[in-house]
């Protein structure tokens, strides 16, 4: 309460760090959007990791022999060691991206049951789906002349970790996607209930990479690796945008959700 | 009459865990002077091996797979009091919440890993030092949610704007504190000596004593709320 009275009798400064400590001190909405920084953040940093420093996006051959392997590790030993301390620094964001989403849902008119079920589902999935990978190639990098067997292993757990982990993502996304088609408050457009669906079936068709070591199917195929990469990827910037939109439109209430900017509903003074 | 919602028998855990949290962390024998990175597959699995380290090893561990996740009703506690400040939403104890069981779930999947070291200690030497790697890899480097819990925490008790504030902004500040403390050990790969290995003064010594000192003091700060707050509740009928 006492934020948005101020909120109303202090202006905004201009300036990039003014307009920051404004919003720190006033604006009721800075949670939020510590939250959304905090997600942007991570997906970025995520991006940097397992592209540039870890390769392991894209994924290397799952049909290479452990000489190949080992060579494999040895060329992105200090990428590896390096990329995947910055994952262990920054997993706790994990919990930031799932408590915003989360946060999402408790604001629609569905039960809190599906916010609560979300979170905790994504709450797991970074152990298996992130730091079972990032522990398994960091084991793998910090011994180059461990047994060739061994790293071609945990080359396989890291790998399979990283693209063979579905249940959470699929459950995750089912709850997310029910909450938002039979939603009263408009908090997502329906159009993102349906590209939902896009990601879950993705969970689907990754599963025959337990299978096959080549061919479109493999853990690296055109169908199980490079489709599913694609809509994720649509459907991680669709759901960032949307969040934003979300943050913009919230008036803290319990009702449908003003299409426009709601500070005004929070502040009529301002 | 006083209420009983049980949050002081879950606040009086801590102590409880403490002890056993201590005992164990002085008999396993590759804690006091923590095993080196440096040691030969062979070193490591004779260190199994060894009638004096192996029901030491199994012991302790087993103890830690016991009481290793009992902190998380005390972070439960702690959920409880961000949800008693002054926010518009409860995100940040959403984000708390999500972070959690993190830490005593990675710190489980060390123990189950120096547990199967020690299962079969006549195992190839090789497997025995794989295990005993993942084990502390995963025990020194997963600090992530912990830095973020304080991160969190710190952030929900500086936007925690009312006239008596539910903790004290220091408790804020040593949040930070602790959380920068734990930050060089996420980097526990890159090194097999020095500050930064998992022997080393960054990635042992100070990680370990920042949780330490963060469960002590915390247990402390949540002692008063907890008290407070029933203290207040019985005045008034």
């Amino acid at each position: 309460m006492s934020a948005s009275i101020a909120a109303a009798v202090t202006p905004r400064p201009s300036g990039l760090p003014g307009r920051i400590a404004w919003h720190w001190r006033h604006d009721p909405k800075a949670e939020l959007w510590i939250i959304w920084y905090a997600m942007v953040f991570f997906y970025i940093l995520f991006g940097i990791v397992f592209v540039l420093l870890t390769h392991v996006i894209p994924p290397p051959q799952p049909y290479w022999d452990p000489p190949r392997v080992v060579q494999w590790f040895n060329d992105h030993h200090y990428g590896l060691l390096s990329g995947f301390g910055i994952i262990f620094l920054v997993t706790g964001l994990v919990a930031a991206c799932n408590a915003l989403i989360g946060y999402s849902i408790w604001r629609m008119s569905v039960s809190p049951a599906f916010a609560y079920s979300y979170i905790a589902i994504y709450s797991l999935s970074a152990t298996p789906g992130l730091l079972l990978t990032a522990i398994a190639l960091t084991v793998g990098a910090m011994r180059p002349e461990r047994n060739p067997d061994l790293i071609y292993w945990l080359y396989d757990m890291a790998i399979m970790c990283f693209d063979g982990t579905m249940g959470v993502f699929l459950i995750g996304t089912l709850v997310w996607m029910i909450a938002i088609l039979i939603d009263k408050n408009n908090v997502f457009p329906k159009w993102f209930g349906y590209l939902n669906i896009c990601n879950l079936i993705t969970e689907f068709v990754v599963a025959p990479a337990w299978v096959f070591k080549s061919g479109v199917f493999s853990w690296n195929g055109t169908i199980a690796f490079w489709i599913d990469t694609v809509v994720f990827a649509i459907f991680t910037v669709a759901f960032i945008t949307l969040l934003k939109r979300v943050i913009v439109r919230d008036d803290f209430g319990t009702g449908p959700l003003p299409d426009g900017d709601a500070r005004t509903a929070i502040h009529p003074e301002a | 009459m006083r209420r009983v919602d049980g949050e002081l028998l879950l606040f009086w855990l801590v102590p409880f865990l403490g002890i056993t949290w201590v005992c164990a962390f002085l008999v396993f024998p590759g804690f006091v002077h923590p095993m080196s990175p440096t040691l030969s597959a062979d070193q490591v699995a004779a260190f199994y091996r060894d009638p004096a380290n192996l029901p030491r090893i199994r012991y302790s561990m087993v103890v830690f797979n016991w009481f290793g996740i009992g902190l998380i009703p005390f972070l439960s506690l702690i959920v409880m009091q961000i949800g008693r400040m002054a926010h518009p939403t409860p995100i940040l104890q959403f984000c708390y919440l999500g972070c959690l069981t993190g830490g005593p779930t990675l710190f489980t999947i060390a123990d189950l890993f120096w547990l199967l070291a020690a299962f079969r200690p006549e195992r190839p030497a090789e497997l025995t030092q794989l295990f005993n790697d993942i084990a502390w890899v995963t025990f020194i480097g997963q600090v992530g949610f912990l830095i973020a819990q304080c991160a969190f925490l710190a952030l929900a008790i500086y936007l925690d704007r009312q006239a008596r504030p539910v903790f004290p902004r220091w408790v804020a500040h040593f949040n930070l504190l602790v959380a920068a403390a734990l930050a060089p050990a996420s980097f526990v790969g890159l090194a097999l000596s020095g500050p930064l290995a998992w022997d080393g003064l960054l990635s042992f010594w100070v990680r370990n004593a920042a949780i330490a000192l963060w469960i002590v003091t915390m247990t402390w700060v949540m002692g008063r709320n907890i008290y407070a707050r029933h203290g207040a509740e019985t005045v008034v009928p």
